[in-house]
This record gives structure tokens, sequence and C-alpha cells, in this order.
């Protein structure tokens, strides 16, 4: 006799084997593949699977459902637990990004993301894992995104089912802010990063670093995820609204280092050029933007075919963004390629921005555009039905809302710049009230915004400073053009700049080099048998003699 | 940021442990960094960053959450005009939800809020006149009331944010502007004014300003450095050419291909000519 327990046993496994079946021979194929090169701690093998093997097999057959549960392929890779969480990793991220994650998902991903971390920084010794660099970026970056689509999906208060009210009451430790610093400062400290970033600035050799990190943070996969817990840091301080501490824990790291990845390396410059924007450091933030666009329009031809290109490109719209935003706040001189590619995309914003209040709309659309999605960091009081219904009543305004109306303030206050800047530049010296009445403004009112402006055109910046931590800086003047008022004489002065001969002379250098290798290849004049009359009379070395070979200066 | 703003002088061994550790997060320690703010209003003190932790502790967890250390904590951000430390601490704020304080008493940052933030923008902006009418208005005696009284020297940290203002844009300025900007007449003023070590002229009562770089104008001509290392990395040619100057590379050329034996090179114009010697 079969009782009813062992009946559904039966049937669950029956499904199983059904669903078993389901998956496509290519799929377990790759499966098996993607686990024996993880038992042999196989880079390459393993780079190739996650890099294109999961991608095409995606394409073919998940586009629009998920990969096969973890425990329907564990009888393939030997039940092997390690193995079964990275590919809940990978399942779970396709989940995020290719299909809506319910509650379930949320949760279950959570739980798998503290699962590989635990196996990491739990065991006795390092873990005999090696994973390509990529990979460990994508973990920490998909760890931090996850828990901020966690705390986006949260506070929509209104939109939950009674199911997920229920969840959420218990369980508030998950995705809790303190869960993902813990993780992320335990890399840190597991690796021992920081000791061996500032053991690698004093100089010191790689034995005495070997020295310093030990067993754990000399193997890659501690060290490399050590690094990118770093800036995995920067960016959910950044995402709290907290810049100081945002740059503060980057101050180990030089940023004009070598990129190590390139998504590593953009995020960085992203989150540092925003911080910066939202310390007033304009041009800090002007500074880091140029140089990673500059950075990624040079990486451009070795990254169209990269599952990476989009991201990228699309980080790179929001840094023109930025960028546009910088130097509408503090006028900077771009290079030509720069300039162009901010024109091609937000030449209209950034005309109107120019133009201090009048482009308020366009700070505002661009702000919202590129800032990071601002989250917040404690949950609604789902635990409480009483506070929770106030909270219904009257919630907290949206954090990228808040933060806008922050930046905006900023801009407010810095209005009338433009419109100053513009009559001032046409004088070298001007009475204050004659500047007043120009302006249809009372004259006092105009000398307080004399020295607003004046504040204005100076900032902290690391222009001046080598090496040293990102929240250092001097004061700088930020103008071309400055003032002093004496008295009620304003006396005005402007910097112009130099001639440029750098792009002057790469360009005609290129002509020359151009000239010099036709010269080069072309065929010689036949040279006439020695005269021993010509011999003698060399008065001019460059005789117009009868032998004139032309070549045309390239027109300019 | 300058250092006396990242590590202000002043700061304990403790609480820069605090500052500069994981230990920021341990939400028992905000009594010690609370302590250590009323020490700063009581000593004429100022650290931003171990104030901005007391804020992120009360972000992490909002049953620590205490108005009247926020509202000293605001006060002292507005005194730090034009540095943006106002706004990086109601970065940290915002996420306060509009929820009853455990003792049930209305919670006295609510009403002071949008009169703490014009105070901040009348300080950024540099309208000294109307910071003082709003500050001593009869809507803001709570605030001087129930904290600003407690705050050492607040009148003298906001005329320090005017000196700072007047001292980069100012040679000269009048007695009566500089007055009430500071607040102040008289034999007040004239005291302050010459503790600054600046100097009143009492028949024109005009105000002399020492020169600092930010009042001394001059046009200058910003010109590009270009080191010949960077030159010769970007190119090959520029190896043999950087050597000639400037970049007039019409000479470089005929420089360079003086080397043209048995053959001369003229340039003229826009064209080259290349002559046979002989």
């Amino acid at each position: 006799m079969i009782d009813e327990a062992t009946l559904v046993v039966m049937q669950q496994q029956m499904a199983q084997q059904a669903a078993f079946a389901q998956i496509p021979d290519v799929v377990k194929r790759f499966i098996l593949h993607f686990y024996q090169s993880i038992l042999d701690n196989n880079v390459p093998e393993i780079n190739a699977a996650y890099e294109s093997g999961w991608n095409k097999l995606t394409e073919k057959y998940y586009a629009k459902t998920e990969w096969p549960d973890a425990e329907l392929i564990a009888p393939l890779v030997n039940d092997d637990q390690v193995f079964l969480t990275l590919y809940r990793e990978l399942y779970y991220r396709h989940v995020y990004s290719r299909l809506s994650p319910d509650v379930d998902d949320r949760f279950h991903s959570y739980e798998n993301s503290c699962e590989l971390f635990n196996y990491i920084l739990n065991s006795e010794g390092p873990v005999p894992l090696d994973l390509p660099e990529q990979w460990l970026w994508d973990i920490i970056d998909e760890f931090i995104y996850q828990y901020q689509s966690f705390c986006i999906w949260r506070s929509k208060v209104k939109s939950k089912t009674e199911e997920e009210l229920n969840m959420l009451a218990d369980g508030a430790q998950i995705w809790s802010t303190y869960s993902v610093l813990n993780v992320l400062y335990s890399l840190i400290q597991k690796s021992k990063i920081n000791e061996s970033l500032a053991a690698a600035r004093r100089g010191e050799s790689p034995e005495a670093i070997a020295e310093i990190v030990g067993e754990f943070g000399s193997r890659p996969l501690y060290r490399t995820l050590g690094y990118f817990s770093l800036i995995g840091l920067l960016r959910v301080h950044t995402l709290l609204g907290d810049y100081t501490l945002a740059l503060k824990v980057m101050d180990n790291i030089e940023l004009n280092q070598k990129a190590r990845l390139t998504a590593c390396h953009v995020a960085t410059y992203y989150y540092v050029a925003f911080c910066y924007l939202a310390l007033r450091r304009y041009p800090d933030a002007n500074r880091t933007l140029v140089n990673v666009l500059n950075f990624v329009s040079r990486m451009r031809p070795y990254h169209t075919r990269s599952y990476q290109y989009d991201q990228i490109n699309k980080t790179a719209d929001r840094m023109y963004a930025l960028l546009a935003i910088g130097i509408a706040l503090s006028p900077t001189r771009l290079d030509e390629n720069t300039m162009i590619g901010l024109k091609d995309r937000y030449g209209d914003q950034y005309a109107k921005m120019q133009r201090g209040s009048e482009g308020l709309a366009a700070f505002e659309e661009l702000f919202i555009y590129a800032c990071p999605k601002f989250i917040s960091s404690s949950p609604p009081p789902y635990e409480d039905p009483d506070l929770l219904a106030l909270y219904i009543q009257d919630p907290p305004v949206d954090p990228p809302q808040r933060h806008l109306a922050l930046f905006l303030a900023d801009v407010r206050s810095q209005a009338a710049v433009p419109t100053l800047r513009s009559f001032l530049k046409l004088y070298s010296s001007l009475d204050a009230q004659k500047l007043a009445n120009f302006l249809d403004e009372d004259e006092e009112e105009l000398v307080q915004q004399m020295m607003m402006l004046k504040q204005a055109s100076r900032s902290i910046s690391r222009a001046g400073i080598d090496g040293g931590r990102l929240l250092d800086g001097e004061t700088i003047s930020t103008s071309d053009l400055d003032f002093a008022i004496d008295g009620n004489m304003v006396h005005i002065v402007e910097s112009t700049i130099g001639r440029r001969y750098g792009s002057l002379f790469i360009r005609n250098t290129e002509y020359a080099q151009r000239i010099f290798d036709n010269l080069r290849n072309s065929p010689l004049p036949i040279p006439k048998a020695a005269s021993p009359t010509v011999a003698e009379a060399p008065t001019t070395p460059i005789a117009a003699a009868p032998k004139v070979a032309k070549v045309t200066w390239a027109k300019a | 940021m300058s250092q006396q703003w990242t590590r202000p002088a002043t700061r304990t061994e403790i609480i820069d442990q605090l500052v500069e550790g994981v230990d920021r997060y341990n939400p028992s320690n905000v009594s010690i960094l609370e302590d250590y703010l009323y020490h700063q209003i009581r000593e004429r003190e100022y650290d931003c960053l171990a104030n901005l932790a007391i804020l992120k502790l009360y972000q992490f967890n909002p049953d620590l959450y205490n108005p009247d250390v926020v509202i000293n904590i605001l006060i002292k951000a507005l005194t730090a005009a034009p540095s943006p430390d106002f706004n990086l601490c109601m970065a940290l704020l915002g996420e306060r939800q509009n929820l009853p304080l455990s003792d049930n008493e209305p919670d006295p940052l609510i009403p002071l809020l949008p009169s703490l933030r014009n105070l901040s923008t009348l300080l950024q902006t540099c309208r000294f006149p109307a910071f003082w009418e709003s500050y001593q208005s009869e809507e803001l005696s709570p605030l001087r009331e129930n904290y600003t009284v407690e705050y050492a020297g607040f009148h003298d940290s906001v005329r320090e944010v005017v000196v700072r203002a007047v001292k980069v844009t100012f040679e000269t300025i009048g007695k009566e502007r500089l007055g009430h900007y500071l607040n102040l007449t008289g034999e007040d003023l004239e005291a302050y004014v010459s503790s600054l070590g600046w100097s009143l002229n009492p028949s024109t009562g005009v105000i002399s300003i020492p020169p600092n770089p930010d009042n001394q104008i001059k046009a200058t001509v910003t010109r590009e450095n270009i080191t010949l290392p960077s030159i010769t990395k970007a190119h090959r040619t520029f190896r043999c050419l950087a050597r000639f100057g400037d970049g007039k590379a019409l000479g470089c050329l005929s420089s360079l291909l003086t080397s043209f034996e048995p053959y001369a090179i003229l340039v003229e114009a826009n064209t080259i000519i290349l002559v046979l010697k002989n």
C-alpha cells in the first residue's frame, strides 16, 4: 500500500524528472562544462563560459523565462553547494535584468548572496576558488544593485499585497543597510585591501605587501573583492546622500591609476564626480568627468561587441549630462572632442543652463536623468500597522526629489552669476550704482550679489595637489573674470589664455611627417655630374639650380 | 577641503577613531558624538565630519533621533558658509519620516526647518542685512531662546562668515555698509574692525582691508605648459622636431630636412622647394 505522503513525494519526483527532461541537452552540457571549469579553477574557461556561453544560451532559451532552478540541476553537479550558489547568483541576476523579480526572488536572492559571502568570508583559510575579475565585479555590482532595487520597491507601500506586507513586516533584516555594509566592510577587512593599497603607495616591495596582507589578502579572489568593495562603499554612500563618507572610503585609492576593469573604472569616476558636484567642487567634478569620458571614447572601438557596451554607453551619456551641469556652474574650457560630445547630446539644455535661473528646468531635467538612483535606508514601518497608516497618509519625499531640491537650492543661489558676469566683462572699472541701474537693482542688493559672485568664483579643488586623498583640496579661482570693490568702484580684470601651441604643434608636425614621408617616397631628381666651376662657387648652398622639385604644402 | 575641515586640530583621539573607523556605525557610540557636539558649541570648535557621523547614525537608526541635536548641528553648519556644510547635513536628514517621537512630544525641528533653510540661503548668497533681520524677528524667537542662546559666540561666528566674504571682495568698504553686514554700530564696530587688523579712516569713514590674494586682482595670461616627454610619447616625429622650439613647424621642417644631402630644402610660403645642391 502506498500512503498519501509517499504519493506526493513520488509525484514531485516525477514532476522534477519531467522538468529535468525539458532542459535542452546543450544547456546541460554547458552546465557540466561550467562546473568542471570551476572545479579546475581554470579561469580562462570560466571566463569563456561566463562571458559568452551563458549569454548565448540566455538569448536562445531563456530570453523570457528563468534558467532552470538550481535544485533541478543539482544532480548534474553532484549537488555541489558552492557551484549551486554561484549558479543562483547568475540565475537571480538574469531574473533582475530580464524579467521582473517577485517578492520571493528578492528575498531568495538576498539569502543566496549571504550564502556566497558567508562561504568566502567564514572559512578557516582562503577558499580554493578563482573567478574572473569581471565576474567578481559583477557580483559586488549586482549585490548593491539588488539592495538598491529592494529599497525602492520597499518604499512603495501602497501597491503591496497582503502577503508581501506580511513578509516585509517579518523580514526587516532582508537587504537591510547594515547587512549590506557589513558584507562590504568584511570583504575589505578580510582582504586587508586598505593596508595593501597604503603600503603600495608608500612604495613597499611586493614581499613586504604580501607580508602585510596575509594569507587571505594575497589571493586574487580576496584582493579583487576587497578592492571592488571599496568602490561598492563609494556607491552605497552616494546613494544614501553621504558624499563626504563616500569620498573618504576612497582614501587609499589613487584615481589616476590605470583602469583595471572598464566597468569598475567608469563606475568609480561617475560616483566620484557626482560627489564632487554635490560638494560644489565643480572644477574637480569637471576634471574627473573629462578624464573618464576621454577614456570611454578611447575604449569605444574595443567594446563594440561586449555585453557591457550598452551599460557603459548609458553611463557615459549620464556623465555628459553631469559635465554639462558642471561647466554651466563653473565655466571651463573643454577639449574639442568632449565639447562636441556634450553639445551633440545636451546642446539645448547647456545653452539654457548658461543663462542662470532661466535654465532651472534644464538643470532639473539633467540632474534627474543623470543622478544616481537615490534610496532611503530606513524601511516604512511595516511592523506597525498604525504607524504604517500614518506613513501612507504623509509619506516622506522621494529620495531623488529630495536631493534634487538641495541641488536646485545651490543653483538658485548662483542664479545671478551669468548676468553679472556678462555686464562686468564689458568694463574695466564701473561704479556700483551705475551697474545697479543697468540691472534695475538696488545698489546695496547689488553689492551683496557681487560678494556672492566673488565667492562663486572660488572653489576647493585638488588641481594643484599631487596624490593625496579625494577630500583634500585648496581654494582656487575658477573664473577668468576677477574683480575687487574699492569703496563703490568695481575694478575688473580678465585673465586670458595664451595661444595654444600644443595642438598647433601637433597638427603641423603631422603635416611635416606626411610631407617628409612623401618626399622620401618620391623619386629624386638625378644629380648632374659634378662640374668643377659650380663646385668652386657655392656662395649660397641653395642656388636656383636647374632641377627643382616642388611639393605643395597641404592647405591648412 | 582643508585639513582643518577634514580633521580639525581640536578633535580628540577617541573621536578621530570613531569618525575614521567602522565604529562610527555602532549606535552605542552616538552619545560620545553628541557630547562632542555640545562641547563644540560651548568651546567655539567645529567638526563637520563628526557631526555628519551623528546624522548617519540617526539615518540608520531612527530610534536614536534627537531633534535638539539635529537643530544644533544645523546651526553649527549655517556658520560654515560659504562651505556647503548645511546642505551636506540636509542630505542625510531628509529621510526622516513624519512619525511621532517616542514621547509623543511635537518635533521641534519641523517648525524650525524652513527658517533654518532660509537663514542658510541668506548667508550663502551674502545677504547679511536680511539675515540679521530674519534672525532677530519675532518668528525666530524659539530658535534664539532655545538654541543659539547656548551657542557660545553665535553672533561672532556669523560675523566670521561676513568677514570671509568681505575680505575677498573689497579693498575698501564704507563703515556704514560693513556695520550693516556685521550688525554692529559705533564703538562696537570700531573695536571689531580693529580686532581684525583692518584700519578705519576716521575722517572719511572708509575701512581699508589688508591686501590678500583675492582682493588684489591682476590680469594674467595663462600659458600652456607642454613638457617634452609628454610630446615625445605621442609621436615618433616629435622626437626629432621637439627640440626646435615652440611649434613653428615650418622652421622645424627646414631644419630637419637639411640632413637630406645632397639636396637642400627651401620653404617658401606654403611650398617646399627641394633643391639639388651644386
